[in-house]
């Protein structure tokens, strides 16, 4: 298992945003999470990812280290990458730094050399804007490269973000709504380039996403939140069939008598 | 040509070495009377102090307006040293540094509760808490100021004027450049930038947020205890605790402020141009801490990159134009 999850919890005051969450996750998946708004989906990706503590009694194991009460910046260096729904673009720096930014985890020289200036350190960082530009050009921003992330058009930014997501070379990358706002080709080209990702970088793969068509046609498994609680996980097929789903979405699923009875008042 | 930008592009420092040549003529060449190099020394450390407040607010973004009490406390550790031990030039430039960063820890500890604003605030009161500790004691004679601090000597050769001392401050300044030229151009300058742009996003992508804060803020600091001590030096070897007021600090975030908040040569500009500024505008001293606070307002207003900002924009622009054969929208 890559990532694992036991008894997952996160109380804001008396509101329990993430209740008793177990949740498994092999190596090599795509795994989709959705779910109603407000039901934990970004929640369980703050918890994981270190950016809120989770409730005691909670245990969260990523690829064999327990990441439970880890700082962020520790969790993101075992290999665990994550975007945001409100994408967090460093708005001030250029593309290519925000793409370089993402690589800090790897970067190979220590402090000390960068203040002497040793010219093993201007070789190296050669390399990665090397490697870096590459990785722009793959998504297709390599020509805006200079210029500023916040010049870059919205689509564009959900490239870029992906593209720091990646630089870091994570062996989970877990993506929140990262389709959010695009238009149907766009969403079409994203989820390619995903793939696409996935297949170089052999990444494991967690989205949130709330367009069920990408969903239902990418993801090996999904899991449904709702209420801060996990209400069914399964193949795509299982999952869209299943009663508790239904509900959660759009209400009781009634059969004819009870219809009658309803509509009779 | 291309050879030649190939070798300083492998070997930065043969462009400051350079540079230190060139500068080294300076005074002999350009300059007409001795109060000309005294300028220069001023603006060499004002370049020192700026280079370092760069670090700290223009890269990482944590608005410090404390700055000056390090600054103060460069100069005093200094002076206290020459007062009570005698200690010289060699010996005193790094000690101050070094209980600078001291300091600049102590500083820079509010920044992991506090943001924009109230950080400024908070540092406000710490570099005001300094020069008051300072003033209030007869340990660091206030009343007179510290005077006569010699200026250093090497190898029997006294640097005991301003046309010599400029090469003293002008040794400094390179020196602290280059050092703020790499650490900013290396990974260390993108994480403190992250962590400007999105401290949150910045820890999710692996950057100690903590860490790089304090270090920002003890790499400033050096910076200042470096200009602290250089000052404490010039001659005539004099200081005074009003030399270390807020007014100094404005003057130093409008340097910071003017020439880019974040770009790499930006202190720099900033310093000569303002201290060229603050020179030429003696006679109009009442208009001075406008005409600086009009300065800050009106760059961020209309040109926010500073002039850094600006010129690069100049040269980038042209160059997306002529890769994409268009214009940028």
């Amino acid at each position: 298992m890559l990532l694992k999850t036991k008894q997952l919890s996160k109380s804001f005051g008396g509101l329990k945003a993430m209740n008793k969450v177990d949740f498994e996750l092999p190596k090599n998946e795509i795994r989709g999470i959705i779910g109603p708004n407000g039901s934990g989906k970004s929640t369980f990706f703050n918890l994981v990812s270190g950016i809120y503590d989770s409730d005691p009694g909670s245990y969260i194991e990523f690829d064999g280290h327990d990441i439970t009460f880890t700082p962020p910046h520790e969790i993101a260096s075992y290999g665990l990458s994550r975007t945001f729904q409100l994408l967090r673009l460093y708005q001030d720096m250029t593309v290519i730094n925000n793409v370089m930014s993402g690589y800090h985890t790897r970067v190979p020289y220590k402090f000390f050399d960068a203040v002497i200036g040793r010219k093993k350190i201007w070789d190296q960082e050669r390399a990665i804007k090397e490697e870096m530009m590459e990785l722009l050009s793959f998504v297709g921003l390599a020509d805006y490269a200079e210029l500023n992330a916040s010049e870059l058009s919205g689509g564009q930014r959900r490239l870029l973000v992906l593209a720091r997501a990646i630089a870091m070379k994570p062996k989970l990358l877990m993506l929140d709504e990262p389709a959010a706002g695009l238009s149907p080709v766009n969403v079409d080209n994203l989820m390619k380039i995903i793939m696409q990702l996935k297949e170089k970088y052999g990444l494991t793969l967690i989205i949130i996403e709330h367009i069920l068509k990408v969903v239902m046609d990418t993801c090996n498994s999904v899991t449904v939140f709702d209420h801060g609680q996990k209400i069914a996980e399964g193949n795509p097929a299982q999952v869209k069939d299943d009663n508790a789903v239904i509900e959660a979405y759009l209400g009781k699923k009634m059969d004819d008598e009870e219809m009658r009875k309803a509509l009779a008042v | 040509m291309e050879k030649f930008k190939s070798i300083i592009r492998d070997y930065p420092f043969i462009a400051f070495i350079i540079a230190f040549v060139i500068l080294a003529f300076v005074p002999s060449v350009v300059f007409t009377d001795v109060y000309q190099s005294h300028l220069a020394t001023l603006i060499f450390v004002n370049i020192v102090v700026a280079a370092g407040l760069n670090i700290v607010k223009g890269y990482c973004g944590q608005v410090t307006v404390g700055h000056v009490g390090l600054f103060a406390v460069g100069s005093y550790t200094a002076g206290t040293l020459f007062l009570y031990l005698g200690l010289g030039f060699w010996v005193t430039l790094p000690i101050a540094i070094i209980v600078t960063a001291f300091f600049g820890v102590a500083m820079g500890i509010p920044s992991f509760r506090l943001e924009g604003p109230y950080l400024a605030l908070a540092t406000l009161g710490g570099g005001e808490a300094i020069r008051l500790f300072i003033e209030n004691g007869n340990f660091f004679r206030s009343t007179f100021g510290i005077s006569d601090i010699p200026t250093p000597s090497l190898m029997g050769f006294n640097f005991d004027s301003p046309d010599r001392y400029y090469f003293i401050s002008m040794t400094v300044m390179i020196i602290a450049v280059y050092f703020s030229f790499s650490i900013l151009r290396s990974g260390v300058g993108r994480a403190f930038m992250s962590i400007r742009e999105d401290p949150i996003c910045a820890a999710a992508a692996g950057i100690n947020v903590k860490k790089y804060k304090i270090l920002a803020f003890i790499l400033s600091a050096m910076f200042a205890g470096a200009a602290g001590a250089v000052y404490a030096h010039m001659p005539p070897g004099y200081i005074h605790p009003n030399n270390y007021t807020v007014i100094e600090m404005v003057t130093f975030l409008a340097m910071v402020v003017l020439g880019g908040l974040g770009h790499i040569w930006g202190g720099i500009i900033g310093a000569i141009v303002i201290t060229i500024v603050y020179d030429l505008t003696r006679p109009l001293y009442k208009y001075q801490l406008l005409i600086f606070g009009l300065t800050i307002v009106l760059t961020i207003l209309f040109m926010p990159k500073g002039l850094g900002g600006f010129i690069d924009r100049y040269f980038l622009e042209k160059r997306f134009k002529k890769k994409t054969g268009t214009e940028k929208t």
